[in-house]
């Protein structure tokens, strides 16, 4: 593809939760995750990933915006979290992204919950 | 409140030329800056006065369409926004080709990790028409203002 990478448009943060017995990484995801940023989300998904957690959630709360290219990239993550035993869930998504979610119907392949507490819960 | 483009003649479908926009239509240029192609598309369908859901349902259509120029080709594209007492709509061209006038009638696997964009498209707007030709690919987005009832 040929266009400039938007570093501003959407920021990644992470961290490990001690939650109980069990952490889990939570994904903050601020702005909005397009086309044009959705390789930068596939590396910083990937990476977490890769170190196998049991849990994995993202927090959409700050996402004002997103289209299919960054949601092929959750369900890609989805997907290879399954493959080695992990869940991954998705947190209070705002009205356009729960709305994309529903379309998509990719709520039915990762819960969706309406804040991070209740999805570490599970 | 997405419709089925379905209840719809199609004329686009057939290979024949979209109309001009009306006048008064508004255009932008972009290549890379989807955010800004978003915020133009959700302040004029504000002012349009279409209601807050279906304005950011046609803010993800266009963004969506708008995608494609990224992905396919290797120049900008052009977005035209206008409407009336009845509609509003959004028209992206670009100098990519779409082989298949029917691509997103069908709902994509939930796992799929690709294709859902232009179904997106097509289950959100009131009508899309879509021609692609060796001058490009238009695709042209409409959005009624108050369908009917509702009372938006």
């Amino acid at each position: 593809m040929w266009y400039n990478a938007d570093v501003d448009l959407l920021t990644t943060s992470v961290a490990t939760v001690e939650s109980g017995s069990e952490p889990y990484t939570l994904v903050e995801l601020v702005g909005e995750a397009d086309v044009t940023n959705s390789d930068a989300l596939r590396e910083v998904l990937d990476a977490e990933v890769a170190k196998q957690p049991r849990t994995l959630i993202i927090d959409l709360s700050g996402l004002r915006f997103m289209d299919s290219s960054a949601l092929h990239v959750i369900l890609r993550a989805n997907r290879a979290m399954d493959r080695q035993g992990g869940v991954v869930a998705l947190a209070s998504p705002r009205d356009p992204v729960a709305k994309m979610l529903r379309l998509t119907a990719a709520d039915q392949l990762i819960p969706v919950y309406q804040s991070v507490s209740e999805a570490s819960a599970g | 409140m997405a419709r089925s483009s379905a209840h719809f003649p199609e004329p686009s479908s057939r290979g024949l030329p979209l109309p001009s926009p009306t006048n008064g239509a508004m255009y932008h240029t972009y290549r890379s800056d989807l955010s800004q192609v978003r915020a133009l598309v959700l302040q004029q369908a504000q002012e349009a006065g279409l209601a807050e859901g279906r304005a950011n349902d046609l803010v993800l259509a266009v963004s969506e369409v708008a995608a494609n120029t990224l992905r396919h080709t290797h120049s900008s594209g052009t977005l035209a926004i206008w409407h009336d007492a009845i509609e509003v709509v959004c028209e992206i061209h670009d100098e990519g080709k779409i082989s298949d006038p029917e691509v997103g009638r069908h709902r994509p696997a939930p796992d799929a990790t690709g294709g859902h964009g232009l179904w997106i498209v097509r289950q959100v707007c009131d009508l899309v028409e879509l021609t692609s030709d060796a001058n490009g690919t238009t695709v042209r987005m409409h959005m009624t203002l108050r369908p009917p009832g509702t009372r938006n």
